[in-house]
């Protein structure tokens, strides 16, 4: 086949340009790199979580009651749009480990078969309950984040505390279940711990046992027929369910897990589009630019091409297909990587989310996108830019060109500051302006550089400052040490009189539903005593609120989502699943500002009023004398009824060791903006350079010297790249908050309260690499006037 | 010529190797340049002439041979001393006039001025080539003779021992290139610069003190004319 000569002009052309043709190649590459992983990653989660929802027959809709027989199954089943309803009981009781120290379990129990139940569990190793339970009767599936935690496998045991009694139980396996993908204790964790949370798996029969439930459960969860009206269903269960003490319900996409797993692709989906348009819009400007720029040079080109006989399309098509050709470059070399991260990212998720089965593999629908997206881009920006052509006629084309049109800047309004300009300030300043264009794309392009990096960094700032603030303002106790169910407060005596112990205050949590209007919202109130030490409340204005009087200082998010203001009354209802419900009307005295959490205070003599009660706590703070800590945890190690203690020093030590997850993030998002930064200051200088090349030469004929003349477009540069870091860095600042503030909005995050902190070396660092680009830019060009051949540009017509 | 020599080649030779080509561009070339005259260095294109105006001017270096302006030995310099050969003692133009379209016309003029400790004034220079009144407009804005007046004032305001032109009214018509040989002589005459001009154009010769006639990388004649003529009278 014979090749077309313009084709081949093209692969001339790229060889020359080989550097141009690489940087704007790479950024698309980023492009599709971010948008395919991304995209891959989240289709692959959802598939997958799909799969398994269905698969496992995940429930529709959630009832919690105090307790109900377990006969209400058959009436709920009757009704019609049910295809089954799983009757259970889930409770959260003690775990003590070997060395005396504590957990949490969530016991959650199964019906034998467990076959056509909803919520099925999910076997990754060891076997599932024998039916016949007098073989084995305290048989126990762990989840397996907490068996791995914990080091646990078939064949080991487990002891809990229920209802008083230390019961052990035999390890037979490891399992999930689509409700446990994201197993959080509640909402107020700020991530998962599964050294001490983890979720216990058991039969029906042996969780009525040793909880004394006896034919009772003490959660509904159903299965609806395809199509079936979920509302109106749920408010017939409701019905039948009133006599038996509802504590809540919620359909599916409420579900804590489902929720957070949600939430999480949303925002994934989110973010690859973002993302993946910044780069891609901006390498399709740089094309603009550099197509623009050479339609311009090769005028006498493209009028001999036209004199011979070629149409206008054919030449446009010409420059468009160099914009294709850059695009598919791009395109060729993301794909490969997208692909991998794709895979890598998918299963760092599937760990984070305790998903059994991934699936993966080449995600057709996202490769065939990123070819529309970035072909798409490249042939809009190769068509744009070569409009030009039409311009060009023949005849004219042929004559010299005259000098580049400079014109006034506004600057020059003002004589007097102009004339102390000096004159190689005023040509940068004059060439800027006249190519506002190109400026604007480099100072664009700058602009979104600096900016990634602020975003890459900042949420380490923010993630580090709220841990800082969290444990050095507002927790300041060493220990919580929590109760199983409330005590009299005379019965904390027994851990305030421990010698480690400096200060003890005594704390009461109730759960409870607040309600305000039509709204609705759950979480727990805490009592403290009036000038508590270990525990201080702020507002969102770093303000400190005291605890006194009988106000409610209600937590910010179920303000947020209540709208509810200082001032107003709320409802709280309780939620403890055992003596009598109880309401009670609060006045709002003030919003309260956590970071993470929906907990909303009291003081202790309010809350046991609500309660109807007198001296009644469920836990205390304590600050330990230094070196006590030891000492401290093995006086505990013996009382039964203390179901957690929370560790300042290990919560510390476990949110830290998050951080090694997030480091990645930041370190690809750095590299992803350094790739933007370099390719485009890299491609503004050379074009720069290449458009301004006579005017070097001419300027080191007549005896300036090559650092002189490379100072000029230094100077170019310089104000480019200066004035897109300035912009730069606010503008990071303002991604960071559109993006806490688009993940706030997600109902799972809405428990946290971030709030956005970037240190000034952040803005230090990024501004640095602005600094590195202009470096770049510079060397390059020095290294280009040092070539540069004084006679051959000075002698060639443009 | 009664003057000093300002510049003294002796067997110059210039070879360019153009991929597999070794072009010997100059061939073993001896010149004596007086201070104060004026020369045309007459040939057509491949004569070897501009490679010559090239290393006078300290733009390129003998392969072999030796250059040397006032006694200073050009032939071995680095590329600071030639920089600083042609910032000091060299004034430029060029056929393309090549103005800085960022700079005004006197900008364009004070750039060189700012390279040398004693300059001209700018403005009087300017009034000289008789661009004074468009002293603050672009290149963009003016007739190509204009850009070459103003490039000539650019090339005299460092007040250099040598002008150096390289076809200077080849992208001119005749009238605005005789009005630029005219200015060109007077700065010739009154400022006693030692001018060199590069051409194809025989009819230049006319107004040279002496002419050297170039053809395939040599001087092939070297011809002193007793009476120059006024610029204004030549024709072509």
């Amino acid at each position: 086949m014979v090749v077309n000569v313009l084709t081949k002009r093209l692969f001339r052309s790229f060889i020359t340009a080989r550097g141009q043709f690489l940087a704007i190649s790479a950024v698309i590459m980023v492009g599709v790199t971010v948008y395919i992983s991304m995209t891959a990653t989240c289709y692959n989660m959802t598939k997958s979580a799909d799969r398994f929802y269905h698969e496992y027959s995940f429930a529709d809709y959630y009832f919690h009651v105090v307790k109900a027989p377990q006969g209400i199954l058959r009436q709920i089943e009757a009704i019609p749009g049910v295809i089954k309803a799983t009757g259970r009981i889930q409770k959260d009781v003690t775990v003590i480990r070997e060395n005396g120290e504590r957990a949490t379990a969530r016991l959650t129990s199964f019906p034998l078969p467990v076959e056509n139940e909803v919520n099925r569990p999910y076997l990754l190793s060891g076997s599932l309950f024998k039916e016949d339970a007098r073989e084995s009767k305290a048989q126990v599936l762990l989840d397996p984040k907490y068996a791995q935690a914990n080091n646990l496998s078939k064949g080991g045991t487990v002891t809990v505390i229920a209802q008083g009694r230390e019961i052990s139980l035999d390890v037979i396996g490891t399992a999930t279940s689509p409700e446990f993908i994201y197993a959080v204790k509640d909402a107020a964790s700020f991530v998962p711990d599964s050294k001490n949370f983890g979720i216990f798996m058991i039969t029906n029969n042996l969780a009525e046992e040793i909880l004394d439930l006896s034919g009772q459960v003490n959660q509904v969860i159903i299965k609806l027929a395809p199509g079936a009206d979920e509302k109106r269903i749920s408010e017939l269960i409701k019905d039948i369910l009133q006599p038996y003490g509802i504590l809540a319900s919620y359909p599916r996409k409420d579900q804590f897990s489902a929720a957070i797993l949600n939430g999480e692709l949303e925002q994934l989906q989110t973010a690859a589009v973002y993302f993946s348009s910044i780069f891609l819009g901006i390498a399709a400007l740089i094309e603009l630019v550099m197509l623009g720029r050479m339609v311009k040079i090769q005028r006498l080109q493209i009028g001999t091409m036209k004199a011979i006989g070629y149409s206008n399309f054919q030449i446009m098509l010409h420059y468009t297909e160099y914009a294709l050709a850059i695009g598919l470059a791009g395109l060729l070399l993301g794909i490969l990587p997208g692909m991998l991260f794709a895979s890598s990212m998918s299963k760092l998720y599937a760990s984070y989310f305790s998903l059994p089965e991934i699936i993966s593999g080449v995600n057709i629908q996202a490769i065939f996108n990123s070819i529309i997206l970035s072909l798409g881009v490249s042939a809009a920006a190769g068509l744009a830019a070569s409009r030009g052509v039409l311009g060009v006629r023949p005849a004219e084309s042929m004559r010299p060109v005259s000098p580049g049109k400079a014109g006034k800047v506004f600057l020059e309004k003002w004589a007097l500051v102009w004339e102390k300009i000096d004159l190689s300030w005023k040509m940068c300043l004059r060439s800027v302006n006249r190519n506002r264009f190109r400026t604007a794309v480099t100072v664009l392009g700058v602009m979104f550089a600096t900016g990634l990096l602020v975003l890459a960094l900042f949420m380490n700032d923010t993630y580090n400052y709220m841990l800082k603030t969290f444990f050095s303002r507002d927790q300041l106790y060493d220990y919580f040490v929590r109760f199983d169910a409330p005590v009299k407060e005379t019965e904390l005596l027994a851990i305030s009189r421990l010698d480690a112990v400096t200060r003890a205050e005594p704390v009461l949590e109730v759960p409870v539903k607040i309600k305000f209007g039509s709204l609705s919202q759950e979480e727990v109130i805490m009592g403290m005593l009036p000038g508590a030490k270990l525990k201080k409340i702020w507002d969102s204005s770093g303000r400190p609120l005291p605890v006194d009087g009988e106000g409610l200082l209600i937590s910010e998010s179920t303000a947020r989502k209540l709208g509810v203001k200082k001032g107003d009354r709320v409802q709280a209802e309780t939620l403890l699943g055992m003596g009598p419900l109880r309401i009670a009307t609060l006045k709002v005295a003030g919003i309260n500002s956590q970071f993470v959490g929906g907990v909303s205070y009291t003081t202790l003599e309010q809350l046991n009023s609500i309660l109807e009660e007198k001296g009644v706590v469920s836990g205390a703070m304590l600050k330990v004398a230094p070196g006590g800590s030891t000492d401290f945890e093995k006086s505990l190690s013996g009382m039964n009824r203390i179901s957690s203690i929370a560790s300042r020093s290990k919560e510390l030590q476990g949110l830290k060791s998050n951080l090694g997850y997030m480091f990645v993030f930041v370190f690809i998002m750095v590299v992803f903006a350094v790739i933007l930064g370099f390719a485009i200051v890299y491609n503004a200088s050379v074009i720069s350079f290449a458009e301004r090349k006579r005017e070097m030469a001419s300027l080191r004929v007549i005896g300036y010297r090559v650092n002189e003349v490379s100072g000029l477009l230094l100077k170019e540069n310089l104000l480019q790249t200066v004035l897109g870091v300035l912009i730069g860095l606010p503008f990071g600042r303002l991604m960071s908050e559109t993006y806490i503030y688009s993940a706030m909005k997600d109902e799972a995050y809405a428990v946290y309260s971030f709030q956005i902190v970037i240190y000034p070396l952040t803005y230090l660092i990024s501004a640095a690499s602005g600094v590195l680009f202009i470096a770049i830019a510079y060397w390059l060009a020095v290294k280009n006037i040092i070539r540069l051949d004084l006679v051959e540009v000075l002698k060639a017509r443009d | 010529m009664g003057g000093k020599e300002i510049i003294n080649l002796t067997g110059v030779t210039k070879t360019y190797i153009m991929g597999e080509v070794t072009v010997e561009a100059l061939k073993e070339t001896s010149l004596l340049i007086y201070e104060g005259e004026l020369m045309v260095i007459l040939g057509p294109s491949g004569s070897g002439k501009s490679t010559l105006l090239n290393i006078i001017g300290g733009m390129d270096s003998p392969t072999l041979g030796e250059v040397y302006f006032f006694g200073e030995n050009l032939s071995r310099a680095g590329e600071k001393q030639l920089t600083r050969y042609r910032r000091e003692e060299v004034g430029f133009v060029f056929q393309f006039f090549n103005l800085i379209p960022d700079l005004t016309v006197k900008e364009n003029v004070e750039l060189a001025a700012h390279l040398v400790a004693k300059p001209l004034s700018a403005k009087e220079v300017l009034e000289e080539v008789g661009m004074a009144e468009r002293m603050d407009h672009f290149p963009s804005q003016l007739s190509g003779g204009e850009q070459q007046r103003v490039a000539i004032a650019r090339a005299v305001v460092k007040n250099p021992r040598l002008l150096i032109c390289d076809e200077p009214t080849g992208s001119l018509d005749y009238l605005t290139g005789r009005l630029i040989l005219s200015l060109l002589s007077k700065i010739n005459r009154e400022l006693g610069s030692t001018v060199i001009i590069v051409t194809h154009n025989a009819s230049i010769c006319a107004m040279a003190h002496r002419v050297a006639r170039m053809s395939s990388g040599m001087i092939v004649e070297l011809i002193e004319n007793t009476a120059p003529v006024s610029p204004e009278r030549i024709e072509w």
